[in-house]
């Protein structure tokens, strides 16, 4: 199989409101957002949305709030409908199962972590953990026994005894992340996992995930609306306004070759030395400098300038593993600091 | 002479009219007119068209008192097949009652009230709770009212589970259908604001009014509203972001029934308990004009012989029943409640 993608949406429409179908028809026709509610009453929650996930990659879905980031993910495990569109998981067309069909997928295949935890109130982090398990019928001292597992690698250890409201939002987090990676699906939904905690409790937390991904690889779809959450996270970022894809594609490339001013908006407000990598900034080698040393592609730029002491006029070599692959000029570096903020851009600011 | 003469004459319904004259029953009205008259009164000079006052210019035409018969005819009609129908079904009631009847007043006071002050600790585990019950119990033994007042409790006690095996089951289903729950609102709204005497006549005529389950159809029926209203609240109100965490993860419905709606809704519905029991308690004495046994006949006994220190006495210890019954029940519902989040 030829790295086929694990989920695909293709042209998925979303349409809220008593006659959608019509709707729908004008939407296709050309119809805008705000034309549809004033003349309809219809609301237009997604509209033309196709996103191929990788399996094993991190998808992040970023938007502002009212862009259709939360609907869309709830489209993969259709606790909201379509309108229109198909969403195939491993080629399967999802919006065909039946009731019964669709709670085995849920119950198997995919896991979702919220915003707002969305723990059982009654039950204990070892129950909320196991639920999963309990869905389908696994034994108490099974299912006890493989949550515990999870309870200890997200770090709650010893507290699985206590009720959710006894835990402080970063540590109910975790359990929520416990129960997802309890039900061992090959898919994980985040929608905006960790806005709801403070900024050192979710800095710890996205290192927590990424750790997870590297050990577990499981096909991660995460919904933010926090661009350096994005960027931290992302393989693939897909920025959304107003219930449609504005750009989509590495982190990198978004941020160096932003594709619309409302993107360049957004991205001007980055620390581009911290997020940006070698790769991006990187030349072909000419034969003739003379290198002040060796780095990483992976290295971020915000090293580099750190090694280089500030000098402008040094040049580095591009080292992937033993083979050189480049070189970065600090001049093209400082230059790819500045973002590009055209006219249009200056009046998102 | 009558107002509406006119009325009919213009509508050529006259002949009608008087086809009728005189056979008509008399009413005490016109037997006056006829003893003294002129004493006649022509009433007042624009008369409403009532059925009465129209009768008065048409003989042919019913009288308001035919129509009050009329509704008791169709009653009366319709009784013997609600008769066999309703008897059947309702005579567990009847055994259920007499049973906890015969139970509580066969048994000792030692096994009954020991038994009933463990139960108390089981529901609530409160200290100040279970001795204020016991020295309320030995206050009414004391002064000899122990056994009218186990009898209604044991009349409350049947009367509320059975209050709650069919109503949480119904509140249940309106929460998860609008169309049931709009359907219903209007019957239960009804059953709340009807005078309790109202109940007891349909009551009297379908069933013997010795028959045990006459007070305990009443009881149910008045006392069932808001166990029915508070488990359909309780249901709604749970947490809709847990209830899709729960779709999320692939429960079935009854999982989520079970596993989630119903054990967040538990506070809503013991307060729909708590309201149940106080109202069937309310009911139990007016029960007692159709042979309810309990604390509610020396109130009837006090109010008919006159006898104010038996119905002052037993009014006190329906107070304390009532208290009892409040405490228990609202403890209980703290013990839930302290089970769940604080949020």
């Amino acid at each position: 199989m030829v790295n086929s993608p694990k989920i695909e949406i293709r042209n998925l429409y979303k349409i809220f409101g008593s006659d959608p179908k019509t709707a729908l028809e004008k939407v296709k026709a050309g119809m805008g957002k705000e034309a549809l509610l004033n003349d309809t009453g219809h609301v237009l929650g997604l509209q033309n949305i196709s996103i191929d996930i990788h399996e094993s990659a991190i998808t992040v879905v970023m938007g502002l709030s009212g862009s259709g980031k939360s609907t869309l993910i709830r489209h993969i495990n259709r606790l909201i409908e379509p309108t229109d569109g198909q969403v195939l998981i491993d080629g399967e067309d999802a919006l065909l199962l039946d009731q019964d069909e669709l709670r085995d997928k849920r119950r198997t295949d995919m896991s979702m972590v919220f915003q707002k935890f969305a723990l059982l109130p009654h039950r204990t982090v070892l129950d909320n953990s196991a639920l999963p398990l309990e869905v389908r019928g696994v034994s108490k001292s099974e299912r006890h026994a493989e949550a515990q597992v999870w309870i200890n690698r997200v770090g709650l250890g010893g507290f699985e005894k206590h009720y959710p409201y006894q835990l402080s939002g970063g540590m109910q987090q975790r359990v929520g992340l416990a129960r997802a990676l309890t039900s061992n699906s090959d898919i994980m939904l985040m929608d905006e996992a960790f806005s709801a905690l403070d900024p050192l409790i979710r800095s710890d937390m996205q290192r927590l995930l990424l750790e997870l991904h590297v050990e577990l690889k499981k096909t991660i779809i995460f919904i933010t609306h926090d661009l350096d959450e994005a960027l931290r996270l992302a393989d693939h970022l897909v920025i959304l306004k107003d219930g449609a894809v504005v750009q989509q594609g590495d982190p990198q490339s978004i941020l160096l070759t932003p594709s619309d001013p409302y993107i360049e908006a957004f991205v001007s407000d980055i620390n581009r030395a911290r997020v940006l990598r070698v790769r991006s900034v990187m030349t072909p080698m000419d034969k003739k400098s003379k290198y002040a040393g060796d780095v990483s592609p992976s290295d971020t730029l915000e090293s580099l300038i750190a090694r280089s002491e500030g000098d402008t006029s040094s040049k580095f070599r591009v080292l992937d593993g033993e083979e050189p692959i480049g070189q970065i000029d600090m001049q093209d570096l400082v230059k790819a600091l500045v973002p590009r903020v055209t006219e249009a851009g200056q009046q998102h600011l | 002479m009558a107002f509406y003469d006119g009325l009919f004459n213009a509508f050529g319904l006259r002949e009608w009219c008087d086809a009728s004259a005189g056979s008509a029953k008399m009413t005490m009205a016109s037997l006056l007119a006829k003893t003294n008259p002129d004493a006649a009164d022509d009433g007042p000079l624009f008369p409403f068209p009532s059925m009465d006052e129209l009768y008065k210019a048409c003989p042919s035409f019913p009288q308001s008192r035919e129509f009050t018969a009329g509704v008791e005819e169709a009653f009366l009609n319709a009784k013997d097949v609600l008769k066999t129908v309703l008897d059947p079904l309702t005579q567990p009631l009847s055994w259920l009652l007499e049973g906890a009847l015969f139970i509580f007043l066969a048994a000792p006071w030692w096994i009954v009230v020991p038994l009933i002050l463990m139960f108390v600790w089981y529901v609530c585990r409160s200290v100040a709770v279970t001795t204020f019950v016991t020295v309320s119990f030995a206050f009414l033994a004391f002064i000899d009212h122990l056994d009218a007042a186990l009898q209604t409790l044991a009349i409350i006690a049947v009367c509320t589970g059975i209050c709650i095996i069919l109503g949480v089951p119904v509140g249940i289903a309106m929460a998860k259908s609008n169309r049931f729950q709009r359907s219903l609102l209007p019957l239960l709204d009804l059953l709340q604001t009807l005078p309790t005497f109202v109940y007891l006549i349909p009551l009297i005529f379908l069933f013997s009014v010795t028959e045990p389950k006459l007070y305990g159809i009443a009881i149910i029926v008045y006392a069932i509203v808001p166990v029915i209203r508070l488990t359909d609240l309780g249901i709604r109100l749970v947490d809709q972001d847990v209830v899709e965490a729960a779709n999320a993860f692939g429960m079935s419905s009854r999982q989520k029934l079970f596993g989630i709606e119903l054990p967040l809704a538990l506070p809503n519905i013991m307060a729909g308990v708590n309201q149940t029991i106080m109202m069937s308690l309310a009911m139990v004495v007016i029960a007692s004009l159709v042979s309810a046994p309990g604390l509610g006949v020396l109130v009837l006994r006090g109010i008919r012989n006159l006898e104010l220190g038996v119905g002052l006495i037993a009014g006190l210890g329906i107070v304390l029943l009532a208290v009892i019954l409040d405490r228990v029940s609202k403890a209980a519902i703290a013990r839930v409640s302290s089970d769940q989040t604080f949020k």
